[in-house]
Order: C-alpha cells, then structure tokens, then sequence
C-alpha cells in the first residue's frame, strides 16, 4: 500500500504493455548522473535544491489535463488517443524516427504493391498518429512501432521499468536511450510536485484516473532517510502552523494562496517522515514530467517558465534556502503590501536561518552520544595522565615537584589566590564539571545510558589514576624483534633523548668512596661532601617540617610517635655531623687544609653554616668554633687576606666577596654562639688563637680581628656582669697579656691599607676591645702604638663630607672611648 | 618541573625574551605553562627598526621550544632556594631513575 493510498498494483500495470502505461517515465535521464556525481561529493542533499517549487503552481482544480499527463489509462476514442500520443509525445527523435522509418517503409511497400507510386509520400503523415493499438491492427503490416517489437529494444525497456519501479534505485542510464529523449530531462520535476499533482488527481478525479499511475507508487515509501536527522525547520513557514495546514490539506480544501505559501515540504514534513537525499533526487529525475507537459495546459503556461529559471542545480548550496519565495511571488501579489512586507521579511528571516542551519548541520549526526561520550572519555584519560594523578594532592609531593614556587610563594606571598592548588586538582575539577554537565544532559533527554557513562568514565579516570601510580619505572618498552624502543613520555617525564643505564651497584658505592677519599682533599670530593651536608640539611629541614605536636600528657600514641620522630631527627644530625667532617683528625703541618675547613673554604659550606647551625647543639657548636679557630689562619678568608699589606690597599675580587661572605654567613652563626659560651670556653679558644695559630698574620684580617673581637668583648662582657671568678679572670688576663705583647708591635700593620681606603671600622672595634680589657699601662701602650693613625683618620676626616667624616671620626671614637678618651679632646 | 616552578614565581614580572631567530622582547610575564610556553603583556621589542612588523603587537604567546634566554630581574631570585630547589629536583630525578 501506498502512502497515499494509490494503486500500487504493478503486474497488472505491467501487462498494459510499455508503450500504453509508462510514458515519458519511461525516459532516461542524460544527465542524471552528472547530476548525481555532483550530489554525492557534496555529501548531505538538501531538500531544496532538488525541489523546483513546480508543485506550487499546480491548481487543485485545474487537474483536468492530468491525463494528458499521466496517461488518461485506457479511455476509448480521442482520449486513448490522447493519452498514448501525450505518453510519446516528446520522444522527438522516436517519433521522428517512427515517421522516417514509416515512411521508408510506406516507400518501400508503396513501390512494392503499387509500382504507379502515385501517392505515397502523404501516407507517412498519418502514420505519425498511429499508436500502439493502431500498431496491432493487422490490416497494416509495418508500422512505427515495429521498432517495439524489436528483440533488442524492448527488453532494454522492461529492464529500466523494472529497475526503477522495484529495486527503486540503480539505474543506468543507457546510452541507447539518450539520443533519444534529451529534452524530456532537461527539466526536472521535484518528487513533491509529481506527489502534488498526483494527489490532486487522486482527489478530484478517483481512482479511475490514477491508473497510469501506480508505477510511482512504490517509490514513495522507499525509505528516505539517509541521514536519519530530519530537517523539518527548513522552509517551513513561519507564520503558518503546520497543524491548520495540514487541517486543510485533509480536508482538500486548501486556499490557493495558502497552499502556496505553506511550503510543501512543511506538507510533507508534518505528516510523515520526508527527507531528500539521493534515492529521492534519482527518483525525481526518473519521473520528471516532460518540459513541454506544462505548455499543453493553457493555464499553466505562465509559471513554469519562472520557476525553471529558479531552479537550482542539485549542488550549487547556500543563499538559495529561500527558494519558495519565489515560487510564491505570484501568490504574493495578491496579498495586501503590509502582508506582503511581513512575509517577505519574513521570509528573509527564514532564508537566513536555514542557511545558518545548513551550515551548522554539515556534521550533524555524526557522533552518536555514544561517541561523545567515548571522546570525552579519552580526553580525560590524557589529561588525568599528562596532569599528574590525583594522588598530587598530596601537599608532600606537590613540595617535591614545585618546590621553588611554593616556598618562594610563602616567603614573599603568594601570587596568586590558591598556591597550594596543585595540578591534579584541575583534572578533578575539570572532571567534576563535566561529569554535571553530562548527566544533566542526559536527564533532559531522557537519554538512559547517561548515568552508565558517567559511572564509567569515572571508573576509567579512577584505573588510569591508578595505572599511572602502578606504572612500570622502565620508560621504554622494546617489542621482541623491533629495532626501535617505544619510549613512554609525558609532559612531567619527557622522553629521554639518551638512556644510560646506571649499574645499580654503584648507586650504593659512590658515596663510601667519597667518604674515604675525602682526605685527598680534591675539589670534587669536596664539593660532593658539601652536597651531601645539604642533603643531610634539606632533610632535616623537612623532619622540622613534619615536626608532631608537643605531646601531652598521658597521650601514649603521641608520646611514641614524638619519640620516634626525635630519634629520625637525631639520626639526621649524626649523618649532618658526619658530612660535616669536623670530626675528622687534626692532621698538624699537613698540606691539605683539614676537611671542615675546606669545606668553609667554598661559598657553599660558608652559606651553609647558619642552616647547620640551627640544627646542632651546643656542644657541635662549639667543636665547630673550635674547629675555626684552630684553624684560623687556614682559612681562606685568612689565608688569602694576608697577601695585602699596609700599602696593598686592595685584595682580589674573589678574596673580598668571600670575607664578605664570611662576615654574612659564619660570623653571626659564630656570635650568636660566642654571646652564650661560658668564660672558660672564650679562655680556651683564646689560649688556641695564641698556641696553635700566627696570631700576627690572624690579626692582619677583617675575619680575624673580628673573631678576636668577639672572643675579648664576650670576655669583658662576662667580667662586667661578675660571672666570672677570680681564677677564671686570672687565667684570661694571662691570656690577653700574651696576645697584647704579640700584638703591640704589630699594630700599626693591622689597619687595611691606607688611611683613605674608608673601612677600618673593625679595625677600630678590635682596638676598643683591646682597651677596655686592658690594664692602663696596657692602654697607654695601645695609644702610643696607634696615635698616628687616630690623628691621621681625625684630619683626614675633616676633609670628608659630614656624614663620611663623623661616620669616620665614630669609629675611631670607640676606641678613644673605650679607653676613657674622645676624639673631641683631640681637637 | 624545576623551571616550569622557577618562572612560575617570575609571572607580573617584566623579563626579556631572546628567541632564537635573536629577536629580544621585553615585556611583563604573565603566565607560563609546563613546556614552557610564555605569554607576554605589554611587549616591547629591542632593536624595533629590525623588525618593524612587530611594532604594533602588543602581547605574544611564545612557544617555548623557540626561547633561547628568559633576563630575569635578578632581585626576584632567591638564589638560595632556587640551588635548594635545584638539589630535591636532581634528588627527585635520581629516585625516579633508579
């Protein structure tokens, strides 16, 4: 049955034979496949470009010449007549064909029977008319139609009215037929119009009427949706609904203008499934009615002519998705100007929007959600993988692979709002949203699989998480009878450009061997010992870090677990102990420096000691000073400084930064210890100054006048405060009594340089140090020894600038005050 | 991750970028991803006369493959912690390698 309820009765359609029934349909298209070829790159047929707006034009009372059309079925007389002549009527070449062999023939059979051959040429006009039931008339033995009864031109025929009316689709054209009707495909009917046309037969005159028919009739239910996305906004009129339209329409009493305006695709769209797509473009160009069908009904000879001129080429897409525009144009005239305006605004609205629509709707469908979803899914996995697991969040091990920027964060404030934020939460983040967005969706439409995936997805983000934590650690794989390596990489572990295998027993060796060697003294050795004290550092360091709260009382668990931490501490210490080295034997007049020593000796060790300070105690304090001062013309800072003499004024660059360092790093680490260290301890260090070291040379630095300043003012500072007893004192004086003698020749000689080379400062805190522990006569001496250089430093001074000259003339005074004099008094 | 880290705390800082076709830009850092791509606000290209088409861009994505030296402000470098953050990455480095 089909859709519109004709005939559909073939075999009995077939037995009329070829020439009574199918007609023009019959036709082969030339350029069906030209058209064809173009349709099918340009993937996705719209319905408009196959539709020619023909169907519009067709009036539902002016149906009378459907006949003619369609072959009016066997009607006796002139209407038989009509029918058959219509059906071949625009098969010029037939014809002309049928007339030229006719009267080839009538000549033939003229000259045969009648040798006068008195009239013969008239005879072939008439047979021009003969049909094909004129052509079963025995009486006349040749007729047109012999070609019919020709063996290799009939089955031809039956072969293309079988393809097409049954198997619907394929359909080549067949190269004996094109000569023979180009004009009957120049023009094409859209399915739509012959539909319209069909169903105002079937409406205004019955079934008997439909009978040439029904070979169309299996088409228009062959499945049509190639693309299975209908696009039933397309054209569809916007001020119409469909519903009245469709009301009408069953009604059969649709109002011209309104049928007109109501696009019939709209018509078709409404009530059932209708796409275009090619099946239904092949369809059209098998039923195109001939072009000259129009110009047999008087009142339809106006329109067709504008609506040919308006139709589009099968491929040529874009602006023309306001075709019925102008099919309508005629209808629109009747229209009041207002009405007119607004549908042609309208329109103009529409047309834009279709084709907006078009161009979005290129990859429609596409994707099942399924495949979306699956998309996602993969997105995800990557970004979870390259992003870092979630496992990230773990404060610990964001520290480890964003140290800098989060400490550098704490320390001078954060830029940003969530520094702690690492890079795994975007993953989470990301994951969550798009897991709302998902199931939202899916709610909306009902769309019942939408939870499964969301489960899925997590599910699948949840293994890659843990695929990635329970990696392999090799980082390539090497497929058995490959040449290449596949090497695994991502944005935290790229891949590696060369791959050294380290043996793994070296891993455990190489620090033993440092740890013996290190007496060699090397640079190397000693720069991986200062190494391995910043590992030990950095390690305590993070113990501080994850320090457990104070336990209280009676709290067992908190007790235990403070003891166990205190334990790890303390083990750190012994390996921070051990890498210092301090320990290591005094080896007296070796020509390496002791290890500890060459360890200060880098920039390195210096700006270690406030760190390594503040993670021993008191007694690795004090070795370590010990250790300092024992050493103290070792040292680099010593050493190195002695070059300059009274007239050097300046020392290399490296020498002066690594005083300066010094001063920076050790000396407040030093002090900070000194200022606490009991009498005995400032009595010891200093008898090590005296015996183990050049005090001459010590003292001819900033480094070493320094700590002689701090060990002489720490000791005055006891004395004045009364902590110290009289043996104590006894046993100092005795000391200080040495280093004054030693000293006093040699004082002159302490200060840098010459007088204007500015920084002299310790100099001058050395000496009001000096004064003040010593006896008068001891002070006399000091003056004396150093009078020249206060009246050089007063005079020069009052050539400076104020601020330079009293800062000057301040150093010099602490020392004058400090043995009860003043620069003023000077004068 | 160790430089991705250290320009992460250079960024609202104004650097210079040297590419490595020796086109130097100066400009204010504004973000910096994992490969170290750049992104520049307010640029500003030293020796514009040879490369006048670059005379009215404002602010560039840099790739980071194509960067041969970032001229940081040197007083927004803690040298101390940078070598700090240079030793946990070696040790990370070593503890992934083995």
């Amino acid at each position: 049955m089909s859709f519109f309820g004709f005939d559909t009765n073939l075999p009995r359609d077939r037995d009329r034979g070829p020439a009574a029934s199918r007609g023009f349909f019959e036709n082969p298209d030339p350029f069906a496949d030209i058209a064809r070829a173009t349709a099918v790159e340009d993937d996705g047929i719209d319905f408009e470009d196959t539709y020619d707006g023909l169907g519009d034009q067709l009036d539902d009372d002016q149906d009378a010449f459907n006949d003619d059309t369609f072959g009016g079925g066997g009607n006796a007389g002139a209407g038989a007549g009509a029918g058959t002549s219509v059906g071949r009527d625009f098969d010029f070449f037939g014809r002309t064909a049928e007339v030229s062999n006719a009267i080839d023939e009538e000549q033939m059979r003229y000259a045969l029977q009648n040798p006068q051959a008195a009239r013969a040429p008239p005879a072939a006009p008439q047979e021009t008319y003969v049909p094909a039931q004129h052509a079963a008339e025995p009486t006349i033995k040749r007729t047109g139609y012999e070609k019919y009864s020709d063996p290799g031109y009939i089955p031809d025929l039956q072969a293309k009215s079988s393809v097409w009316g049954i198997a619907q689709e394929k359909r080549e054209p067949s190269p004996a037929m094109i000569p023979t009707m180009p004009a009957a495909s120049r023009k094409m009917m859209s399915l739509e119009e012959v539909e319209a046309q069909m169903r105002n037969r079937g409406q205004a005159f019955g079934p008997e009427t439909t009978q040439s028919i029904p070979q169309t009739m299996p088409d228009m239910s062959f499945p049509r949706h190639p693309q299975g996305l209908p696009m039933l906004p397309d054209g569809f009129p916007a001020n119409i609904p469909p519903e009245i339209l469709r009301a009408h329409l069953e009604k059969g009493g649709l109002p011209p203008h309104l049928a007109h305006m109501a696009d019939p695709r709209a018509m078709y769209g409404s009530p059932g499934p209708m796409m275009p797509g090619q099946p239904l473009q092949q369809f059209d160009q098998n039923n195109r009615p001939p072009r000259d069908l129009p110009s047999q009904d008087p009142r339809h000879a106006g329109p067709p002519p504008v609506q040919r001129q308006h139709v589009p080429p099968p491929p040529s897409r874009g602006p023309n998705g306001g075709l019925p525009v102008i099919t309508n144009t005629e209808q629109l005239i009747h229209l009041t100007e207002e009405q007119r305006n607004a549908y042609l605004m309208e329109d103009a609205k529409r047309a834009k929007r279709n084709h907006k629509i078009f161009l979005l709707s290129r990859g429609n469908g596409l994707m099942t959600p399924q495949d979306k979803n699956f998309i996602t899914r993969i997105q995800l996995q990557q970004l979870v993988a390259a992003a870092g697991n979630v496992v990230d969040a773990d404060p610990e091990a964001v520290l480890a692979e964003d140290f800098y920027y989060q400490v550098y964060s704490q320390i001078r404030g954060a830029p940003r709002q969530h520094p702690h934020q690492p890079l795994g939460h975007f993953a989470q983040t990301y994951l969550l949203q798009t897991g709302n967005r998902i199931s939202g969706h899916g709610n909306r439409r009902a769309f019942h699989s939408a939870d499964n995936h969301m489960q899925r997805m997590q599910q699948q983000v949840q293994r890659a998480v843990e695929a990635a934590k329970a990696k392999p650690k090799n980082k390539q794989l090497i497929i058995e009878g490959s040449l290449g390596k596949i090497s695994f990489s991502n944005a935290k572990a790229p891949k590696h450009m060369l791959n050294i295998k380290r043996p793994d027993s070296s891993e455990g060796i190489r620090p033993k061997k440092v740890q013996s060697n290190l007496s060699i003294g090397d640079r190397k050795s000693l720069l991986g010992n200062i190494e391995a004290v910043y590992n030990a550092l950095m390690s305590m360091e993070d113990m501080e870090r994850t320090m457990p709260p104070p336990p209280e009382e009676g709290d067992t668990e908190a007790i235990q677990e403070h003891l166990e931490w205190r334990q790890k501490v303390q083990s750190l210490n012994q390996k921070l102990w051990q890498a210092l080295k301090v320990m290591e034997p005094i080896v007296p007049n070796s020509t390496t420096p002791h290890p500890f020593i060459a360890f200060l000796s880098y920039p390195k060790g210096k700006k270690a000691i406030p760190r390594i300070f503040r993670h021993i105690d008191q007694e690795q304090r004090v070795t370590i000073l010990t250790m300092i001062v024992v050493h103290l013309d070792t040292l680099d800072v010593v050493h190195l400084a002695q070059a300059s003499g009274p007239n050097d004024s300046q020392l290399p660059v490296a020498v002066r930064e690594a005083i300066d360092l010094f001063s920076l790093a050790v000396m407040p680490s030093l002090l900070g210890y000194v200022n606490e260290a009991a009498f005995n301890i400032i009595i010891g260090l200093l008898g090590l100054v005296i015996a183990q070291t050049q005090v001459l040379a010590v003292a001819r630095t900033k480094i070493g006048l320094g700590i002689l300043t701090m060990l002489l003012s720490r000791a005055e500072i006891i004395k004045e405060a009364g902590q110290a007893s009289e043996r104590d004192w006894q046993q100092w004086v005795e000391k200080f009594n040495v280093l004054f003698d030693m000293l006093e020749p040699s004082l002159v000689h302490i200060f840098p340089g010459s007088i204007n080379s500015g920084d002299d400062m310790y100099v001058w805190q050395f000496l009001a140090a000096v004064g003040i522990g010593a006896s008068p006569e001891q002070q006399q001496r000091l003056v004396i020894a150093v009078k020249d250089r206060v009246m050089e430093t007063v005079s020069y001074s009052k050539s400076l600038p104020a601020d330079m000259s009293s800062q000057r003339l301040g150093n010099v005074n602490l020392f004058m005050r400090a043995i009860g004099l003043d620069v003023d008094l000077l004068g | 991750m160790l430089f991705f880290s250290f320009f992460k705390t250079l960024t609202n800082q104004t650097v210079t970028i040297e590419l490595k076709n020796d086109i130097r830009i100066r400009g204010i850092l504004k973000s910096v991803d994992q490969y170290l791509n750049i992104k520049l606000d307010d640029v500003e290209v030293l020796e514009l006369d040879k490369y006048p088409h670059l005379s009215s861009v404002k602010n560039m994505f840099i790739r980071g493959s194509v960067v041969r030296y970032v001229m940081l402000p040197r007083s927004e470098v803690d040298v101390g912690l940078l070598e700090d953050a240079t030793r946990r990455e070696a040790a990370n480095q070593a503890g992934k390698a083995r």
